[in-house]
């Protein structure tokens, strides 16, 4: 594990945090768009196991993970305060492939992993921009880091439940508008249903989709084989090591609840 | 503290093992621990369980944390003997410590031909589970028929002469096994493995798991456990459940065990090895 100070921790929205880590760059430098990191949480016994979050964002000797509160793990980190010592692991798993003309597709927190990739992009890495943000919550005091996001100058699509703001609806309406006019890959994060709605949509127009999945995971190093995703032709893929980024037309989303 | 531990012949540096299942087939150790590290605090590596044949393992979901606890459901996915052997066991023979494999059947003949394909290979020991919850026709039928541990036992003994230890289910006739394993020459006894447990996902619809439960929760039990086996049976205990620091190493120590293995502690950090042994080695006993 790695040791890190708490730099930054903000309500985004009611239960959206953002929390910096301020640590060494010798460890940030290793980090790529889509990895994840394990924070220990307070030390206790309670929840014993430290949770996954992908790296939200990446500035000189401190990176960000964007969270939102839904269980004990995630309650207790946002008790966390600036100046207090946390513990890592990281980074983990394997980066977002590197794609050329293609849309990101966020619901809710699933926009957290693409902040890096924005920023990885932006710094003419091997990473390229996407062509599109598509980005989706339930309403407009969900959707967090707007302004972070429009720093990249790249077409912002807003989709809400209630229409708060932007599109009233699915974002996934919104992603198969622009690909009925232009076949582009995907990159998706977000709930499963969503998930499931995009693989349909790719499928149908023939791109590439990649969706970024998640399970209850334990070591998130390779050790305990318990992160399995199943697939099309049989058999498991561990989301920690191979992941969390996959293929759709690998994975066997009918099975997955 | 003394580190060194003699097990009928299976020296150990340090008391601590890694338990099974819990640092894969060591294909990774090389990401966490320097060379040297390794060989200074780990006193013998245990693979994951092995089996005649590959094992895809059981459908998610797999894990479930409980207060203080792990539920797990692996269902002993692991490549099969023919390429541990080819692939992983020359990885893990890098380092100088001692190897035991775990093994796992569903049959006598499956331990058999397992310690078989094992005998041409240097390796230091085997670890028989005879206790692992998840897999259906697997081990639980071991631990609840002594006369059945009695045969497989005999006629492993039979043609292993390195270090032979069995690994008991907490649960099930735990006392008469232990004694047919002092009967039957057994190096030592591993003091347990996980207990039967449920775990709820989700209530509505109900999601649950079942599997077998680790980690700080089951420590006062399985202590319990090795503590009155120690009372009554002259076999090196190995006593393994909830350990992640050094004093709780120390009370199984001091509860008559010979040496211990540390399994979900890797889980929360691989580098809780290094930290359980400089604890340990602190108390001045
Ligand atoms: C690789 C990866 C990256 C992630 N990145 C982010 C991120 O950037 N931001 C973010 O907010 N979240 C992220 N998550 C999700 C985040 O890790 C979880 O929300 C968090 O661990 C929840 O912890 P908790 O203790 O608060 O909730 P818990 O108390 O663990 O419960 C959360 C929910 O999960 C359910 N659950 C518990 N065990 C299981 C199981 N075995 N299978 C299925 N469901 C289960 C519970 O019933 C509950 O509804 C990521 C997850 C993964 C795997
Ligand atoms: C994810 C996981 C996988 C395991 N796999 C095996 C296995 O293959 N064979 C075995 O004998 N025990 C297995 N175990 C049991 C552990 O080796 C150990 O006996 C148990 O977890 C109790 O110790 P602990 O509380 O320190 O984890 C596994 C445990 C866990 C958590
Ligand atoms: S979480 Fe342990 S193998 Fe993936």
């Amino acid at each position: 594990m790695h040791f890190g100070k708490v730099s930054i921790h903000k309500r985004e929205s009611e239960n959206i945090y953002l929390l910096g880590i301020e640590t060494s760059k010798e460890i940030i430098k290793n980090f790529q768009p889509g990895q994840f990191i394990k924070i220990k949480i307070n030390y206790r016994l309670d929840p014993l196991i430290p949770r996954p979050f992908t790296v939200h964002a990446v500035e000189e000797n401190n990176f960000y993970i964007l969270y939102q509160i839904k269980g004990k793990g995630t309650k207790a980190l946002s008790k966390l305060k600036e100046g207090e010592e946390v513990e890592f692991l990281a980074p983990l798993g394997k980066p977002f492939p590197v794609l050329q003309n293609y849309v990101i597709c966020a619901g809710g927190i699933g926009i957290a992993g693409f902040g890096y990739l924005l920023q990885c992009a932006n710094s003419k890495n091997r990473f390229k921009p996407p062509d599109a943000i598509f980005y989706g919550a339930r309403s407009k005091s969900e959707l967090v880091r707007l302004e972070f996001l429009s720093e990249f100058k790249i077409p912002l699509e807003i989709a809400t439940d209630d229409g708060s703001a932007g599109y009233k609806g699915f974002i996934t309406d919104l992603i198969e508008e622009e690909l009925k006019k232009e076949h582009k890959d995907i990159l998706a994060c977000g709930p499963l249903p969503m998930l499931k709605k995009i693989a349909e949509i790719g499928k149908k127009y023939k791109v590439r989709t990649y969706l970024v999945m998640e399970t209850f995971l334990a070591c998130g190093i390779g050790f305990c084989r318990g992160c399995v995703i199943p697939l099309k032709k049989g058999g498991y893929i561990h989301l920690c090591v191979d992941g969390p980024t996959f293929l759709a037309e690998e994975i066997d989303l009918e099975t997955i609840s | 503290m003394r580190l060194s531990v003699n097990l009928n012949g299976l020296k150990l540096k340090t008391p601590l093992m890694l338990a099974s299942g819990t640092w894969g087939l060591g294909d990774n150790i090389d990401k966490f621990f320097t060379k040297e590290e390794v060989e200074t605090y780990i006193g013998a590596f245990v693979t994951k369980g092995i089996s005649v044949n590959p094992r895809e393992g059981n459908p998610p979901p797999r894990l479930c944390e409980t207060p203080c606890g792990l539920i797990n459901s692996i269902g002993l996915e692991n490549p099969g003997i023919k390429e541990f052997k080819a692939k992983y066991l020359p990885m893990l023979k890098i380092y100088n410590i001692p190897i035991v494999v775990n093994l796992h059947g569903e049959k006598i003949e499956e331990f058999l031909e397992l310690v078989e394909a094992l005998k041409e290979e240097e390796i230091e020991g085997i670890e028989l589970n005879i206790s692992c919850p998840n897999v259906k026709k697997g081990g639980i039928s071991f631990s609840s028929d002594p006369k059945a541990v009695e045969d497989l036992v005999k006629e492993v003994r039979k043609s292993w002469d390195n270090f032979f230890a069995v690994k008991l289910s907490p649960v099930g006739a735990v006392f008469e096994i232990a004694e047919i394993c002092q009967k039957q020459d057994v190096d030592a006894i591993v003091v347990a493995n996980t207990y039967p447990a449920l775990g709820v996902i989700n209530l509505k619809p109900l999601k649950i798991i079942k599997g077998g439960l680790s980690g700080p929760a089951i420590k006062p039990l399985t202590l319990r456990l090795v503590y009155e086996l120690s009372q009554r049976i002259d076999i090196s205990i190995i006593g393994c459940g909830g350990i992640i620091s050094g004093k709780d190493a120390l009370e199984y120590l001091f509860c008559g065990a010979r040496a211990f293995q540390i399994g979900t502690a890797n889980l929360i950090d691989p580098r809780n090895v290094i930290k359980i042994i400089e604890e340990l080695k602190t108390f001045e006993i």
